[in-house]
C-alpha cells in the first residue's frame, strides 16, 4: 500500500462494491435528489484504486474549483507530489462530482508550461529574470519614493477575486495600512450594481438563496443570465427542478444555451431590462395577481412604483423592448401561477449604465409577487469568480472597509480596534482625513487617474504606480485609454500565475515588473460560493516553479515598507489567524461563526450532508449545520443562514428577516415623501440591534434569545430615497438605436467627481443621438463556457483551446448575407472607440440587429498581435482581439460599473 | 452479469464540455482526437439539443462485423475495444458506426488514417501499452459520466441506469404545458 491519506479525508473504510452500483448511484443522486451514500463509495473506490496502484505515492486532496462561484468540489490526484489530474468528489453536496470543461482541466492549468515561472523585469526593451528579493526591494523603493513625492494616493491597488478570503482581507487591510482608498477589484465590474441594488432594497447585496435551494423553485426567470455557459453546475439543480415540474422562462437578447432549456424564450433589446420588467409588473398588478398582504406588511413604496409602472403597458413596452406584448403577458401569468418564482441574473443585468436600477427592479418583481424571502423564491445573482462573493465581503472596494462598514470615522475606529492599531497612527498613514473618508478610484476607471490632468481628478496628484494583482485588464472597457495610461505611468507591477496582458498591453521598454503568484491549489484557505457558503481549500501541491502565494508576497512587501509589526499584530498561524481576525471584525454580515475549525470539519465530513435539498447535516459531527455556514452565522454554534430574509424559521435555525438598515422611520428626504412612515415590518416590527459595533457579542445574544435576527425585522424598500432613481425608471443606453426614445427616457446628468473623476452621461448620449445611422448594429458581450474571465489560464490550456480556439463575433445569417460574409470569415467589428478583427460566427442565436462577442480574449489589439511583448514563453496558446477595446464608455450611476451590454457597432468584411 | 452502457439524457446536456476534458485528461487523448464530443442540433433555435456522442458499446456492434482484421472485440461486460496492433486504419468501422465514434490519428504508419481509437469506458488509455509492452487494463470508471455537470450522461450497469432514466421520464410526464404558449 502506497497511499498517504490527507487529514482532508475522513478515513472511513467502506465496503467494496461494484463500480456499476456506484456510478449508477451518481445518476440516482440527480434523479432522486437524496441519499448518495453509494456515491461516497465511488470516491472511496477511487482511493482504493489508488491504494492498489504500485509505485507512486498517491493522495487525493479535497479542493474547490477556481472558476465560477458555484463552488464545485473536486479531488486533486497527487502522485509523488505532482498533480496528475482531477477526480470527481462525488459526495460534495453542491456538485456531486460534476465539473464543466474548465473545472475538469484544473490540473493542466496548475502544471501549465505557459505560467510565469520566476520574477521578471522589463528593462531596455527586454525581459530579464530577477530574484524575489531584488523585485520586492525595487518595488518597495519605488513605492517609498512616490509616497514621499506625491503621497499614498499616487498608488492604485487592484486586487483579485481569485485569492482566498484571507488574502482578500489582507489585501484590503494592506491598502489601509499603506494609506489609500485607491483599492478595488473585479466585483466593481461584475456585481457591484447587484450589491447596491439589493442592499438598498432589503439590507444585504448577496444572492438570497443558494444553488441547491433552486430545487424548490417552481419558476425560473432568467433575465440577464446564461447559466448553462457561465455557471454550468448550477444547471444540475435547475434541471432537476425542471424535471420536478418547474417552468423555465428566459428573457435575453440572445437565444442562449440556457434558452435551449426554456419553456418560454423572449428576445428583447439590450439595455431595456427595466421596461421589460415594468411591463410584466404592469400585467401582474392589473390582473390583481400581486400579493397585497406581503406588500403591506413587508414593503414600503409600492404606490410610488405603481406611479411609474402604470403607464408601461405591454404595448408600450413592446415598442421599447422588441418583446411582443402577448409574450410579456405570458411571462406574467407563468410567474404568477408557479409560486415561488425566482429571478436569476448575472452580467446581463449588472453591466449597464442603469445596472443598479435593473437589480432594484428585479427585486421589486420578486417582492410584489410575494415570492421573496423564502425557499425556492428570492433573487439569484450568480457570481462569476470562485471567490468574488468573498472578495466583495472583504471589500477590496474603494468605498468600504471589510464587511461593508464604509469609510466613516466610526468604521475606521472599529477596524483600528480589530487590528490593534491606534486610530491616529492610521490617520497618519493617509494624506489627510478627507481622503481617508473619500471613495477611491475604481477598477472601471483607474486609468483616468493617470491620463487626466491633475486639475481634473479629485485627489492631489496623478497615479504613479499600479498594482495589477490577479486582474485581467481585458475585462475592463476603454482599453485604448488604459493602454495610454499604462504607457504613461511610472511602474506597473503584475502579480499573477500568468503574465497576462498586464505585461504586454503597454508598448514601453521598461517600468514593468511581473511576479509569479501561486494558484489557489498551491496554498490553503477559504473561499465563498455565490450562495454565501464558506469552503476550505486544502493545499493540493507545493507552489510550482518559483511562484509564491499572494499572502507571502503581501507580508514580505509590508515588511519592506516598514509596517509589518502593525500589520501582523494578531497573527501567528497562517491563514487560520487571519480568518479569526475576520471573525472578530466582520460583524455587519455575521461572519462570526465561520471559524477555521468548523469549516475544515465540514469539508472532512462532506459525506454527512446527505440532504441535497436542504444542505443541512442531519447527523454526524456537523449535525444541524448548513453546508458552508452561510452568512450571517451569528455565533460559533449557529447553523448559518441558508436563505436570507426567510422569516418562516426561528433565527437559531437559520431564519432571518429584511434588515432594518435605515432606522425605524423614513427620514427627511428631498422628495418630501413618506417622512416618518415606519420602516419596520408591519406585523412584527423589530429595530436593528447595535450588533455591528458591539465587540462583546451581547447584542447578538440578546436578540437570538428573543428569537429575532440582530439585523431586525424591517420592510423592503421598493422606494429607496437615497438612490439616483428612488424607483427604477426606463433610461435609454448612452448609445441608443432609438433616437426617438432618448428625449422620453434620457440617461442621467453628467456626474462630476464620481469616484474621483468626471463621468459623462447626457453629454455623450446627446452627441451620439443619431449614431445609429452610421453604426446600425447593437453590440453585446458575454461568456463562453470553455473560458474564464480574461482567459489567461484557460486560453493557455490545450484541452480548452481545442474546444474553443478562436475569438469570434456572432452575427445573424441575414446580416452576414447583407455584408457578404460567410461563416468563419474574418470581419471587423467597429465602434466609436476602435475596431476588432475576429471570425464571423453566423448563427441565429442573435437577431439581425444584434452582434455578440465573448470577452475572454486578449493578446491581439485591433488586429495586431502582441505575442512578442510577453515575457518569453508565457503568451497564451490562443490569442484574440479584445471586445473591451470597443465597448461603450458608459458607467452605472451608483457604482461606476461599466456598460458592456449595449452599444452601437458596424460589422464588415476584413 | 454486469453489462456496461451509456445513456445520454439529452434533456439535461448543456454542452459544458466537462465530459470531453475529463476523457482527455484521464486517457491522455492527444490534441485533435476526441473519444467523446457533444454535438448540437438546431443551434440557436427552439428545439436546440445537445447530444454527447461517444462509442455506445452496442450490444450487436456493427463495427465488430465490419472490421476485416477482427481487431474489434467485445468483453463479457459489454465493453467494446480495439486492438491497435491489429488495426490497419481502413476506416470500415467508421462507415459502420451509427454514432461517428471511431477516430483516426493523422500521423503514423498509415498516415492518412492511422489506427482507430475510440472510447474504452476508461478501461484503456490512448496508448494501450505500458513501458514493458503490456496492454493496460483499468477499472471501468468512465470519468465523462462521473464529471458530468448536470448528470446528463449516465454510465453503469444497463439495468440500473435505465431505472434512473425511467424515474426522470416519469417525473417529466407530470409536467403540464404552459398555458397559452
Amino acid at each position: 500500500m502506497a497511499i498517504e491519506l490527507e487529514s482532508t479525508f475522513s478515513d472511513v473504510k467502506m465496503s467494496r462494491r461494484t463500480f456499476a452500483k456506484a456510478t449508477a448511484a451518481l445518476g440516482a443522486v440527480a434523479a432522486l435528489g437524496s441519499g448518495y451514500a453509494s456515491a461516497t463509495e465511488f470516491t472511496n473506490k477511487l482511493i482504493e484504486t489508488a491504494e492498489a496502484a504500485p509505485a507512486p505515492t498517491v493522495k487525493m486532496v479535497k479542493t474547490i474549483c477556481s472558476h465560477c462561484a458555484v463552488g464545485c468540489g473536486a479531488l486533486g490526484r497527487v502522485e509523488d507530489g505532482e498533480l496528475v489530474r482531477m477526480e470527481p468528489w462525488t459526495d460534495h453536496p453542491i456538485n456531486a462530482g460534476g465539473m464543466c470543461s474548465k473545472g475538469g482541466s484544473i490540473a493542466e492549468m496548475v502544471n501549465s508550461e505557459r505560467r510565469l515561472k520566476y520574477p521578471v523585469k522589463k528593462t531596455g526593451g527586454k525581459w530579464v529574470r530577477i530574484s524575489w528579493d531584488e523585485a520586492l526591494t525595487e518595488i518597495a523603493n519605488k513605492l517609498k519614493d512616490v509616497r514621499s513625492k506625491y503621497g499614498p494616493d499616487s498608488v492604485m491597488w487592484m486586487g483579485s477575486a481569485k485569492m482566498t478570503n484571507e488574502e482578500c482581507y489582507l489585501f484590503r487591510k494592506f491598502a489601509a495600512f499603506w494609506g489609500t482608498n485607491n483599492v478595488d477589484h473585479q466585483a466593481r465590474i461584475c456585481h457591484s450594481t447587484t450589491v447596491a441594488g439589493l442592499a438598498n432594497t432589503w439590507g444585504f447585496g448577496a444572492q438570497t438563496n443558494n444553488v441547491n435551494d433552486l430545487r424548490h423553485t417552481k419558476c425560473f426567470f432568467f433575465c440577464g443570465s446564461n447559466a448553462a455557459e457561465a455557471h454550468p453546475c448550477s444547471m444540475q439543480h435547475i434541471l432537476e427542478a425542471k424535471d420536478r415540474g418547474a417552468k423555465i422562462v428566459v428573457a435575453d437578447p440572445r437565444f442562449t444555451r440556457t434558452a435551449g432549456k426554456a419553456d418560454l424564450f423572449v428576445r428583447f433589446r439590450p439595455g431595456t431590462t427595466i421596461s421589460l420588467l415594468m411591463g410584466i409588473c404592469n400585467v401582474i398588478v392589473n390582473n390583481n395577481w400581486h400579493d397585497k398582504t406581503f406588500i403591506n406588511n413587508r414593503t414600503i413604496g409600492f404606490e410610488d412604483f405603481w406611479e411609474v409602472c402604470k403607464d408601461l403597458t405591454p404595448e408600450v413596452v413592446e415598442d421599447i423592448t422588441w418583446a411582443p406584448a402577448d409574450k410579456i403577458r405570458q411571462i406574467a401569468r407563468i410567474l404568477y401561477e408557479n409560486k415561488p418564482s425566482t429571478v436569476v441574473w448575472a452580467m446581463g443585468q449588472t453591466q449597464h449604465t442603469v445596472g443598479t436600477n435593473n437589480i432594484h427592479m428585479s427585486a421589486i418583481l420578486n417582492l410584489i409577487l410575494g415570492h421573496a424571502a423564502q425557499s425556492g423564491g428570492g433573487c439569484q445573482p450568480f457570481r462569476g469568480h470562485d471567490n468574488v462573493q468573498g472578495a466583495t465581503d472583504m471589500c477590496i472596494l474603494s468605498h468600504s472597509l471589510p464587511s461593508y462598514y464604509g469609510l466613516s470615522e466610526k468604521a475606521w475606529r472599529h477596524w483600528c480596534g480589530v487590528w490593534g492599531v491606534d486610530y491616529d497612527w492610521m490617520l497618519s498613514r493617509f494624506e489627510n482625513k478627507e481622503l481617508m473618508g473619500k471613495n477611491g478610484f475604481t477598477v472601471a476607471r483607474w486609468y483616468e487617474g493617470v491620463i487626466k490632468p491633475e486639475s481634473e481628478i479629485d485627489q492631489p496628484h496623478n497615479l504613479k504606480v499600479v498594482f495589477v494583482w490577479g486582474h485581467s485588464l481585458n475585462s475592463i472597457t476603454e482599453m485604448k485609454k488604459m493602454k495610454e495610461a499604462m504607457e504613461k505611468i511610472d511602474l506597473i507591477v503584475s502579480v499573477d500565475p500568468h503574465s497576462t496582458i498586464a505585461t504586454s498591453l503597454a508598448d514601453r521598454p521598461d517600468g514593468i515588473i511581473a511576479l509569479p503568484a501561486s494558484t489557489v491549489f498551491e496554498k490553503e484557505g477559504t473561499c465563498t460560493t455565490t450562495g454565501r457558503q464558506f469552503q476550505w481549500r486544502f493545499k493540493v501541491v507545493e507552489p510550482k516553479y518559483d511562484s509564491r502565494p499572494d499572502m507571502e508576497i503581501m507580508l514580505e512587501l509590508a515588511n519592506k515598507l516598514g509596517f509589518s509589526a502593525e500589520f501582523t499584530k494578531n497573527f501567528s498561524q497562517y491563514p487560520e489567524d487571519v480568518l479569526r481576525e475576520m471573525n472578530n471584525g466582520m460583524r455587519v454580515i455575521g461572519m462570526i461563526g465561520q471559524t477555521p475549525e468548523r469549516i475544515k470539519r465540514q469539508m472532512e465530513n462532506s459525506a454527512t450532508f446527505t440532504n441535497r435539498d436542504t444542505l443541512r447535516a442531519e447527523g454526524g459531527p456537523c449535525k444541524g449545520e448548513y453546508w458552508g455556514l452561510p452568512w450571517p452565522c451569528w455565533t460559533d454554534t449557529h447553523c448559518g443562514t441558508p436563505i436570507l430574509y426567510d422569516s418562516s424559521k426561528p433565527v437559531s435555525d437559520g431564519g432571518h428577516d429584511f434588515r432594518a438598515k435605515w432606522g425605524t422611520a423614513v427620514p427627511e428626504n428631498k422628495y418630501n415623501k413618506h417622512v416618518g412612515d415606519s420602516l419596520l415590518r408591519a406585523d412584527n416590527p423589530v429595530a436593528q440591534s447595535g450588533y455591528a459595533y458591539d465587540m462583546t457579542g451581547a447584542a447578538i445574544d440578546e436578540y437570538l434569545a428573543a428569537g429575532n435576527p440582530p439585523t431586525g425585522r424591517a420592510k423592503a424598500r421598493i422606494w429607496a430615497w437615497n438612490l439616483p432613481d428612488p424607483v427604477p425608471i426606463p433610461r435609454e443606453p448612452i448609445e441608443s438605436p432609438r433616437p426617438d426614445l432618448i428625449d422620453k427616457y434620457p440617461t442621467y446628468d453628467d456626474a462630476p467627481k464620481f469616484y474621483r473623476v468626471m463621468t459623462e452621461y447626457k453629454t455623450f448620449q446627446q452627441a451620439r443621438r443619431n449614431l445609429v445611422d452610421r453604426y446600425p448594429i447593437i453590440l453585446t458581450t458575454g461568456r463562453q463556457v470553455e473560458h474564464m474571465g480574461g482567459g489567461a489560464e484557460t486560453r493557455s490550456c490545450p484541452y480548452l483551446v481545442e474546444l474553443q480556439p478562436e475569438m469570434y463575433v456572432e452575427i445573424n445569417p441575414a446580416l452576414a448575407a447583407d455584408i457578404g460574409v460567410k461563416h468563419w470569415d474574418m470581419v471587423w467589428v467597429e465602434t466609436l472607440r476602435g475596431r476588432c478583427k475576429v471570425r464571423a460566427y453566423v448563427t441565429e442565436r442573435v437577431n439581425e440587429k444584434t452582434a455578440f462577442m465573448p470577452y475572454h480574449w486578449a493578446g491581439i489589439f485591433e488586429g495586431e498581435s502582441y505575442a512578442d511583448r510577453y515575457p518569453e514563453g508565457t503568451a497564451e496558446m490562443a490569442l484574440g482581439d479584445s471586445c473591451n477595446i470597443i465597448c461603450v464608455d458608459g458607467y452605472d450611476r451608483t457604482t461606476q460599473m461599466q456598460e458592456t451590454k449595449a452599444c452601437l457597432c458596424k460589422v464588415y468584411k476584413a | 452479469m454486469t453489462t456496461y452502457k451509456f445513456l445520454p439524457d439529452v434533456d439535461r446536456c448543456i454542452k459544458c464540455g466537462g465530459c470531453e476534458v475529463a476523457c482527455k485528461q484521464t486517457n491522455h487523448v492527444p490534441y485533435g482526437m476526441r473519444r467523446i464530443r457533444v454535438v448540437t442540433v438546431n443551434e440557436g433555435k427552439p428545439g436546440e439539443m445537445n447530444v454527447p456522442m461517444t462509442c455506445m458499446h452496442c450490444g450487436d456492434a456493427p463495427c465488430i462485423k465490419a472490421c476485416p482484421r477482427e481487431a474489434i472485440s467485445k468483453r463479457e461486460d459489454g465493453i467494446v475495444l480495439v486492438d491497435k496492433d491489429k488495426c490497419i486504419g481502413c476506416g470500415y468501422c467508421a462507415y459502420a458506426c451509427p454514432f461517428g465514434a471511431p477516430q483516426f490519428e493523422k500521423t503514423g504508419v498509415f498516415s492518412s488514417k492511422g489506427k482507430m481509437d475510440k472510447c474504452t469506458y476508461c478501461v484503456e488509455p490512448y496508448h494501450q501499452k505500458d513501458e514493458h509492452g503490456k496492454r493496460i487494463t483499468r477499472e471501468p470508471n468512465p470519468r465523462c459520466a462521473a464529471f458530468c455537470a448536470t448528470k446528463a450522461l449516465l454510465a453503469g450497469d444497463a439495468e440500473e441506469i435505465s431505472a434512473i432514466y425511467r424515474q426522470r421520464a416519469a417525473m417529466r410526464l407530470q409536467r403540464g404545458e404552459i398555458p397559452g404558449a
